[in-house]
């Protein structure tokens, strides 16, 4: 069983390794069949482990195994461990299972580019970094998958690297994730010092003897890299400028898998967090605004991937209000149905933007569903699956998310009336994008690609290697959500029942209750988005100081550049110009008079040197002085 | 065993000067005498118990009435600041015969007096051959940098020279003082010190050769008049010399100074972190950035060290040799930006990824590895840094957490300022990817950063024989 953890690990970081070492002795095509064949390896290998769960007692499924001792000093140990357990596997299954198949679909998407091998060694490097996070053994490890996802992340959004913004957006990614990496790393210290130990469960059993104080900083840092990671508020601008990298990126990374490893960190370490409530609370509360303010943004975007963007970072707020309530099950089924539908809306939009080479503006598109008949079904069936129609599977997770929000008293019946407004505004925004971009007559841009231009776009719905995954998709986004039936069956809570017991346990009549109102909402929604956008019966109430701010998207961008940026430029600028330059002298204006000069009189000069250096040494130890002085 | 790994370069550079071979050829078979130095020190960790303490030593009298010696020997965590002067100076002299400057034979042979002398610095057991090897590292780095630097050397060198002889002297002055008083030069043999002044004088030696903020007046010009292997060793090797001296004497010579000094010393070094940090994300060419961010990586190796607990100490050593390799790799990446674009100016460059894998490969795999990403041994060493500083007071963990962030703002910068975007105006199609020599040299750095990313714990676990003190004892 810890084999087929460590082939599942392993056989993606292989598959990196070899692209990277063979460069252009291999064919551009065999680097993406490697990728492909690697990640699907990887996949067999999850099956394999979670066969070899399956066949165990409920209360023996967890294995640890550890391959060396990563670092060490003293008595603090940590080995490079893996975990295998329900938690594990589930996120095993759908890293590589989802995975393989979005990486099938590049090799149809990307085929042509020049860079194909870098693009495919990227992509396995990123299903390894990913397995290695849901696999983590202990904490450092789990924090080196968490940076590893971080890099891939980068270095896929910035692919097209001779594109400003793609520069531009990659590096916003890295900035604020290493901001969440820092403030995880702050908890470990914490844990270190008040547990001796970085082992999960080691850490768990110490965290019982640990002030309130402390479980609340350690909660607190875990949480601020779960809301980097997951792009929820107020760490979540980098993840709509992350749409400039290749759409199968935006599939995996940033809708299927990545951005919810935030809500795996919360049930993974859900003994520390049930320990600090208000923690919790806090990030169920930052859920529910997140998918209010990321339902309202997606209303007025006009590119077609910011508008699935902005849905991702609704939906994983539904997923963090579970979590964050203690519906471990209720979250993690989320987070399963929403990879199958939300990788399949990223990639049947990338069909559209294929088959239009490139073009992403909704206002430049319209009647795609005359020309890509097959396509129109598949985006249809994950727009009804994300708005919570039955019996698609969004229905299933979403609702049981809102019924154990209902069940939690009146704190959770805040978050559930949030979560009923959400699934109105998930109705419009996803319908409003169906209709404007699938409906209605073909618009100039979509007609002359449906003649075909000679540029090798244009042909029908696209190559086999993309519809295939589509097609999948289209069909586990139907029928993913029946592992579980509130108050029928539910194999799937009961499966991770041994990792992460929940805190609350809706009655029946709740479920229902939830339903009803969520699927009405959802309808309404829909009928909202008909008559605005379909039917243009109705124009849009237009109050421009509300469509300003959705359309700067609350401003976020330029608070940020306001109170980080410019003053770590201002800062530095000052320190330069009035420290550096003038007491210590390394400046390059310094440099250049100073070359100025010696180029005439080098001995006379070098006394005035002298001069002055003895006096930068002087000041130096002046400041120190006064350091020391103040500090003692 | 020791003596001989501090001789066979000396006896090199001898033998590279008196022999007259062209250029080139001397260069070669400086060249070799770098690697079979590598060889050597690879049969030296063979050789090497990492549960022993000092070890491999050799000790013959020297002064006899004055208690000097020649001493010298390695402990587990000195034979691995050893091991990344070898493999660095073997990649300088490298690089510089794939460069050949003119006069090549001087050129090498300063390049191999330098590794030994530096070899020597971390083997010195006794203080007085701790200083000779000290100031005999100083001498070919200011003819190495006065003739062979850049248009505006010797303001450089005149700025090092004075820094440095300032720091040196008064250190002189600390070593006479403290030998006399304890009747022994020897390291081994004399016991511990109270005297603040004493203490200060070593202290502001090294904190000259860290440097420590505010005594980095000398860095930026030296670095980047420097041919960029001298760089390299003076940023990657030889301000390790402050880690050892740090560590060696006045950690351990002055308990009681350390313990008064700490808290000062931990802002000037915290201080150097950040403004060091900031000022590399201002700075506006390649050798700038990475001068600013090795003061930033000094000032956290020495809040590692100052934070007198075991996780810190042994974070801050393998954080030494991590930010060696990085910093060492990247000036001479540096060095084969500037035969190629005739500038490290970031307004001039650009887009040199495209067409150009292996060059972009390299520069991206270092550049992520210096910003520490989580599993690289970087990381491994700033987490244990940071670690042991929490220790100390929460404020100083969460303001070197924050100047994480801002190594990967700075880094992220220099590499899509160089690769990515378009084309920079001194960015030619004739500007080749990295050529098979160029490859030799950089490719084993990068293998070494690679491996000791798989398993830091191969120095971690073999720096100290005896746990000092126990992290889980600590909690209660």
């Amino acid at each position: 069983m810890t084999a087929g953890a460590w082939i599942c690990l392993l056989a993606p970081l292989a598959g990196a390794w070899t692209i990277t070492v063979m460069g252009d002795t291999i064919s551009r095509r065999a680097a993406a069949w490697i990728s492909t064949l690697s990640v699907f390896v990887a996949f067999g290998g999850a099956l394999a482990t979670f066969v070899g769960l399956l066949r165990r007692g409920e209360e023996e499924r967890a294995a640890l195994t550890t391959a060396w001792t990563w670092l060490s000093t003293g008595n603090f140990e940590v080995g490079l461990t893996l975990l295998v357990d329900p938690l594990a596997a589930t996120m095993m299954l759908i890293v590589s299972g989802v995975g393989g198949l979005i990486v099938l679909y590049s090799v149809g998407y990307m085929d042509g580019d020049p860079e194909e091998r870098r693009y495919f060694a990227y992509m396995s490097f990123f299903v390894f970094s990913m397995l290695l996070l849901v696999q983590a053994g202990n904490f450092l490890i789990l924090l080196v998958g968490w940076g590893l996802v971080g890099l891939a992340s980068y270095l896929l959004i910035g692919f097209w690297h001779e594109r400003r913004e793609a520069v531009a957006a990659a590096k916003k990614a890295f900035i604020m994730n290493a901001f969440g990496d820092a403030t995880m790393a702050l908890a470990f210290f914490v844990l270190i010092w008040q547990t001796g130990t970085l082992e999960l469960a080691g850490a768990f059993e110490g965290a019982e003897l640990m002030s309130s104080t402390a479980l609340n900083l350690v909660a607190l840092g875990l949480l601020g890299g779960a809301v980097a990671k997951s792009a929820q508020i107020p760490l979540h601008t980098w993840l709509p400028d992350a749409m400039e990298g290749p759409t199968p990126v935006s599939a995996l990374i940033h809708a299927a898998t990545m951005v919810t490893a935030g809500v795996y960190l919360i049930v993974r370490a859900h003994p520390l967090f049930e320990l600090a409530p208000s923690i919790q609370d806090l990030a169920a509360g930052l859920g529910a605004v997140t998918l209010l303010v990321a339902g309202l943004v997606a209303l007025v975007q006009t590119d077609i991937k910011r508008v699935i963007a902005y849905s991702t970072m609704s939906q994983i707020g539904y997923m963090f209000v579970g979590v964050g309530l203690g519906a471990y099950g209720s979250g993690m089924f989320h987070l399963l149905t929403h990879a199958f539908f939300k990788a399949l809306l990223f990639m049947a939009a990338g069909l559209v933007i294929h088959h239009l080479a490139g073009e992403q503006d909704i206002r430049r598109m319209g009647g795609v569903r005359s020309v890509m008949p097959r396509t129109t079904v598949a985006f249809l069936v994950g727009s009804l699956a994300l708005v919570g129609i039955p019996p698609l599977s969004g229905f299933f997770s979403k609702d049981s998310i809102l019924a154990a929000a209902l069940a939690s008293g009146g704190y959770g019946q805040v978050l559930f009336a949030a979560g009923l407004v959400g699934a109105l505004l998930t109705g419009v925004y996803t319908f409003r994008l169906f209709f404007v971009v699938f409906l209605g007559a073909p618009s100039p841009l979509v007609e002359q690609h449906a003649q075909g231009d000679g540029s090798g776009h244009g042909h029908g719905e696209g190559p086999w290697t993309m519809t295939v995954p589509v097609a999948v998709l289209t069909v586990l986004a139907v029928v993913g959500g029946w592992v579980q039936i509130a108050g029928v069956w539910h194999p799937f809570g009961d499966w991770l029942e041994v990792v992460a017991e929940p805190l609350v346990e809706p009655s029946v009549t709740q479920d229902y209750v939830a339903s009803v109102l969520a699927v009405g909402l959802g309808l309404l929604g829909m009928g909202i988005a008909w008559l605005v956008y379909a039917a243009r019966k109705r124009e849009l109430p237009r109050t421009a100081a509300v469509r300003d701010v959705l359309e700067h998207k609350l401003y976020f961008d330029e608070l940020y550049d306001a109170i980080f940026y410019r003053p770590a430029v201002w800062i530095a600028g000052i320190w330069r110009r009035w420290i550096e330059e003038p007491l210590i002298g390394g400046s390059i204006s310094g440099v250049t008079l100073g070359a100025r000069r010696a180029g005439g009189a080098l001995g006379e000069a070098q006394s005035g040197y002298l001069r002055s250096y003895a006096l930068a040494i002087a000041a130096a130890v002046a400041v120190l002085v006064v350091v020391f002085v103040a500090v003692q | 065993m020791t003596t001989a790994l501090i001789f066979l370069p000396l006896a090199g550079a001898l033998l590279v000067w008196l022999l007259p071979l062209p250029g080139r050829a001397s260069g070669v078979l400086a060249t070799l005498i770098g690697l079979a130095e590598v060889a050597l020190w690879a049969v030296a960790v063979r050789q090497f118990d990492f549960a022993q303490n000092l070890q491999l030593e050799d000790r013959q009298s020297w002064f006899d009435d004055l208690g000097v010696s020649y001493h010298v020997g390695f402990f587990g965590f000195s034979l691995w600041l050893a091991g990344l002067t070898v493999v660095v100076c073997a990649a300088g002299i490298g690089y510089a015969t794939w460069a050949n400057p003119e006069r090549a034979r001087a050129y090498q042979g300063l390049l191999l007096f330098l590794t030994g002398s530096i070899v020597g610095v971390f083997a010195a057991q006794d203080l007085l051959v701790f200083y000779v090897f000290f100031e005999a590292m100083l001498i070919p780095l200011y003819v190495l940098i006065g003739v062979w630097g850049g248009e505006r050397r010797a303001f450089a060198t005149v700025k090092f020279v004075v820094y440095t002889m300032a720091g040196s002297l008064l250190m002189l002055a600390s070593i006479i003082v403290f030998g006399l008083s304890q009747g022994t030069f020897d390291l081994v043999d004399s016991g511990v010190s109270s005297n603040d002044w004493v203490f200060l004088g070593f202290l502001a030696a090294f904190a000259v050769k860290a440097p420590l903020f505010p005594f980095h007046g000398w860095l930026v010009d030296a670095y980047r008049e420097s041919p960029p292997e001298v760089a390299a060793i003076l940023s990657g090797v030889v301000s390790k010399a402050a880690v050892y001296g740090l560590f060696r004497i006045a950690i351990a010579k002055f308990p009681e100074p350390v313990q008064e000094f700490q808290v000062p010393i931990l802002v000037a070094a915290t201080i150097g972190l950040v403004y060091g940090s900031l000022l590399a994300f201002r700075a506006r060419d390649v050798r700038s950035v990475t001068a600013y961010s090795s003061m930033a990586q000094m000032g956290l190796i020495v809040m590692g060290l100052f934070s007198l607990n075991e996780l810190g100490i042994n974070g801050a050593i393998l954080q030494s040799v991590a930010h060696g390799l990085v910093s060492a790799t990247l000036f001479l990446l540096a060095g084969m930006l500037e035969t190629r674009t005739g500038t490290s100016a970031f307004a001039r460059l650009g887009g040199l990824a495209r067409g150009r894998p292996e060059l972009a490969t390299v520069l991206l795999v270092v550049g992520i590895i210096a910003l520490a990403v989580p599993g690289s041994v970087s990381f491994a060493g700033e987490f244990l840094i940071l670690a042991g500083i929490y220790a100390e007071g929460w404020a100083w963990a969460a303001i070197g957490a924050g100047a994480i962030v801002l190594a990967a703002m700075y880094m992220l910068r220099l590499i899509s300022a160089v690769l990515h975007r378009s084309r920079g105006e001194a960015v030619r199609d004739e500007a080749l990817d990295l050529r098979p020599a160029e490859l030799a040299v950089v490719l084993p750095l990068l293998a070494a950063l690679l491996f000791l990313s798989a398993s830091p714990n191969s120095i971690t676990e073999r720096n100290f024989p005896i746990p000092g003190s126990d992290v889980s004892e600590a909690a209660r």
